[in-house]
């Protein structure tokens, strides 16, 4: 090679090519045009449904959560809600409720199953087959609709009626047990635990660090249980003397009351801000090695100006929409928001719970009872009473969810290599101890994923309960837009709902995937 | 060589782009306006880079025609009238085995299509639940309900529907079971305790909600879908009472229990009133004026005794300056509401008069005329329309 040619080469290095062919701002072209793009579009739908709604003359906005509803709901915190946003929280709790006493169901249901279908046994092997299969291959909706037209062909409830040995009633009006009441202390007694639990963890960790250091049998857990369970039983004769513990919280409500809405906006600015600051200097941080700070891709910018931009966009919507700080004052504080009908904010709330003069015992169990008030007997308030429509709904999620974690969790079984069990009884370990410490562990870094998949699949799957009347939030929500005629606000309303909830199943299960992870040195 | 493959990126690289901006309209035509057959305008895009317009203009287009064209036009010019109705009201709507409407409101879509398109069978029924059907109307799905829908302020003002003449005034009633200890007289006081259901997006829940209170009693609403899955739950014994419109308990009544006296319907006065009619969408005056006086025609013919049987006779020989007016003679005004001249003729003929379209659906399940507000306005009913001149 010549020199003439060398230096050519050097002099094209040195110059920037044309700028359609840099990648620099081809990239930073793509990302702009991309945004532009989703935002113009996002423009324009809005745009053209505000200019189609204003056509007809349909007024638009969210006045019509403060206004009243006129109807009546089939069950729920709230059967009688004054307005229709008070409805609307009515239902979202029972959706909440249903997700959660799914998810907690369909899990151990599940596990139960997908461990069955391993086992040597070859009755429960079949059974648990059989149960799978049934419940995977039909659709939800059916099952749905087969445990509601079951429980509706039960007897009608009596008076004269008596339960099953006092525990479980079952007629055409749904199921009753025996329920838990939270009663008169039970705040106080909360206090006692927390306080219970603080001591037992700091004796567990004391235990274990003698189990390592001498490999004596320490108990840990056991320890632990025996301090909460010491605590518990003093708490339950002695939660009167936390009474103070309200007037703490009382005094957060008053301090929250007297901030003005210009404080709170500051507030929300300053937390944005800082977010968005510990962001970056996390993110530079993990950019950073021993020779100093490694050259930033134009990715790694693209990502900084985004999160400030978020903070920015935070800041905006807090100062430009004041009614939001308003309502988070309210909703923390102590005075409650009319419209929902609280009467309390969250501190004013916990203070009333925590406060003096609750002197019974912190939890009571009933078994159900049955009442007439008028001319038809009912279930009375003191069991736990599924109605027709909850049943339904909740019996059916909870088996159709257990059908796919059981075989979600056989998998998971499954994918541990044999060598696994065979080294762990070569080692001597004990069939239970095996479970708990090799196989487990590691089947659930596989099954975490899925499962958490399935628990996003049972939320969105409760909505079924519209086609049996059951007064979940969607079908709270078209009783809503009926009366008042506001689909789309109520569209977004449930859209933003369940987004919020599938994103916090998805944070949970996140968090448990990553301490799971197999951790790579 | 070289020259030759920088010219070759260059064309696709603009090719690329024109793609890009091609597609991007072609997507917001798709989003705007769903029902404009997104396949159609979408595939162009892709396929046919080099003309950006042809997708374009295709959305824009579709825009227009959902907007701005008035709605009269946009019927006669589709040929067909979609008309939302029940498919569960007995005698006011019912889907037959075949998929076509019977019933009262069914009738009165036909009369509607037989005013302006001379073609009584030229309906699209779509049935609808109570929940479905304003959007329904909104979004242009159906140009008009006829699913005995209750006029109130509420729905005519802040939901954005436009209502029609009443064509059946009825009353909210609830039916429960007599081996209850319930009879014809028994009040709403008497329900305390009671499951009761209804259909969801009704006057019906709000109406039974501010009795119950009023009464002073307890009670337990469920709401469903459609008035059938009630209808079930209330034979399984899941509801204890059911509530709806007066006239469709005695319509269930009639079909499930033919000549039983287990379930009652009370109280004799019905808790609300319920004027039940034709439902369009705001700001469609010519559509408006045509429904409204389909309805009318049909009564003022039921008034002057011109039936589907002697409407011939009537147009040749009217019994009055009015009568012919109506018919299609001299001095007739439905040229000026953008119909054809003998538009109401076509009504009387192929659907018939007020009491003939009563008569034929609403006796067989026992409501009947007599003594009640559905009577005309000379036996002292409510059933009136004003004069054709």
């Amino acid at each position: 090679m010549s020199n003439t040619d060398q230096a050519t080469l050097a002099a094209t290095q040195a110059r920037r090519p044309p700028f359609y062919r840099d990648a620099t701002v081809l990239k930073w072209l793509a990302q702009v045009v991309a945004l532009l793009l989703v935002l113009f579009t996002l423009f324009f739908l809005a745009t053209q449904a505000q200019g189609n709604l204003e056509e007809k003359k349909i007024a638009t906005g969210f006045d019509f959560l403060g206004t009243a509803l006129g109807s009546d709901l089939g069950s729920g915190i709230d059967t009688d809600p004054h307005t229709s946003g008070r409805a609307l929280l009515s239902g979202a709790v029972n959706t909440i409720r249903l997700a959660i006493g799914g998810i907690i169901a369909a899990t151990i249901l599940g596990v139960l199953v997908g461990v069955g279908r391993l086992s040597s046994n070859w009755v429960v092997k079949r059974m648990c087959s059989v149960f799978v299969e049934t419940m995977r291959n039909i659709p939800l909706l059916v099952q749905i609709i087969l445990i509601f037209v079951v429980i509706a062909s039960l007897p009608r409830v009596e008076a004269v009626g008596e339960p099953i040995h006092g525990w479980l009633h079952l007629s055409n009006k749904g199921v009753s047990i025996p329920r838990v009441h939270i009663s008169d202390g039970f705040y106080q007694w909360l206090v006692f635990l927390l306080i219970g639990a603080l001591v037992g963890r700091w004796v567990m960790r004391r235990r274990l660090r003698l189990h390592d250091d001498t490999g004596r049998e320490t108990y840990p857990v056991l320890s632990f249980a025996a301090v909460l369970g010491a605590f518990a039983a003093v708490g339950w004769f002695a939660h009167p003397i936390f009474g103070w513990v309200g007037a703490i919280f009382g005094l957060v409500a008053d301090i929250i009351d007297s901030l003005s809405q210009t404080v709170v906006q500051a507030v929300i600015s300053a937390l944005a801000v800082a977010a968005a600051v510990w962001w970056i200097r996390r993110f530079l941080a993990r950019r950073r090695t021993p020779a100093g700070l490694t050259k930033l891709t134009d990715d790694d910018r693209f990502r900084i100006i985004f999160a400030a931009a978020g903070s920015a966009v935070v800041i905006v919507v807090a100062v430009t929409v004041p009614s939001l700080s308003s309502v988070l004052l309210d909703l923390a504080g102590g005075r409650g928001i009319d419209w929902l009908r609280f009467d309390n904010g969250f501190f004013g709330w916990l203070s009333e719970k925590f406060g003096n003069g609750r002197t019974g015992a912190p939890i009571d169990v009933k078994r159900p009872d049955i009442e007439q008030l008028g001319n038809f007997p009912n279930y009375g308030p003191s069991g736990l009473n599924l109605t027709q429509g909850l049943a339904a709904v909740y019996f059916g999620v909870v088996l159709y969810t257990a059908g796919f974690i059981a075989e979600i969790v056989r998998g998971g079984i499954l994918a541990v290599p044999k060598g696994q069990t065979e080294a762990a009884q070569a080692v001597g370990l004990r069939r239970v101890t095996m479970l708990r410490r090799v196989i487990l562990p590691q089947a659930f870094r596989v099954i975490l994923p899925p499962l958490g998949n399935q628990y996003l699949n049972l939320t969105k799957n409760t909505s079924l309960a519209i086609a049996i009347g059951y007064t979940d939030i969607v079908q709270v929500g078209q009783t809503v837009y009926n009366q008042t005629g506001k689909t789309l606000e109520v569209v977004a309303i449930w859209m933003l709902f369940y987004l919020a909830c599938s994103l916090t199943i998805s944070v949970v299960v996140n968090f448990f995937n990553v301490r799971m992870k197999i951790v790579e040195r | 060589m070289t020259h030759n493959k920088r010219l070759l990126w260059r064309a696709l690289a603009v090719l690329f782009a024109v793609t890009l901006i091609a597609a991007s309209c072609g997507d917001d035509g798709d989003d705007v306006d769903s029902t404009a057959a997104p396949a159609e305008t979408a595939e162009p895009a892709a396929d046919d880079a080099d003309e950006p317009d042809a997708p374009a203009t295709t959305a824009a287009d579709v825009i227009e025609d959902t907007q701005d064209g008035d709605l009269l036009d946009t019927i006669i010019s589709r040929g067909r009238l979609n008309c939302g109705v029940s498919g569960a009201a007995v005698a006011f709507s019912e889907t037959q085995p075949d998929g076509s409407q019977t019933g009262f409101d069914a009738d009165y879509c036909r009369a509607v299509a037989a005013a302006i398109l001379g073609d009584a069978d030229a309906v699209e029924f779509t049935p609808l639940t109570a929940a479905e059907r304003f959007t329904a109307v909104q979004t242009g799905a159906v140009d008009v309900l006829m699913r005995n829908t209750t006029w109130t302020q509420g729905r005519d003002t802040e939901v954005g529907m436009d209502f029609g003449p009443t064509t059946y005034y009825d009353g909210q009633q609830l039916m429960a079971r007599a081996g209850d200890g319930f009879s014809g007289s028994s009040q709403v006081s008497d329900i305390g305790g009671a499951v009761v259901c209804t259909n969801a997006g009704t006057t019906t829940e709000q109406n039974i909600a501010d009795a119950a209170a009023a009464a002073g009693v307890d009670i337990t609403l469920n709401t469903f879908e459609d008035f059938d899955i009630v209808t079930t739950n209330f034979i399984q014994g899941a509801c204890d009472i059911v509530t709806t419109d007066g006239s469709a308990l005695v319509g269930r009544k009639a079909n499930q229990q033919p000549d039983g006296e287990e379930w009652v319907i009370f109280p004799p006065t019905p808790i609300s009133k319920e004027p039940l009619g034709p439902t369009y969408g705001q700001n469609e005056s010519r559509f408006a004026d045509v429904v409204n006086w389909t309805v009318y025609a049909t009564i003022l013919a039921d008034e002057k005794g011109i039936t589907s049987a002697n409407v011939d006779d009537m147009a040749a020989n009217p019994p009055d300056a009015e009568a012919g007016r109506l018919l299609g003679g001299e001095g007739e005004l439905q040229s000026a509401m953008g119909l054809a001249p003998d538009a109401f003729w076509q009504v009387i003929r192929q659907v018939g008069n007020y009491d003939e379209i009563y008569s034929r659906h609403l006796n067989k399940v026992g409501l009947t005329r007599e003594g009640s507000a559905n009577a005309g306005w000379l036996d002292g009913g409510l059933i009136y329309a004003p004069p054709a001149r």
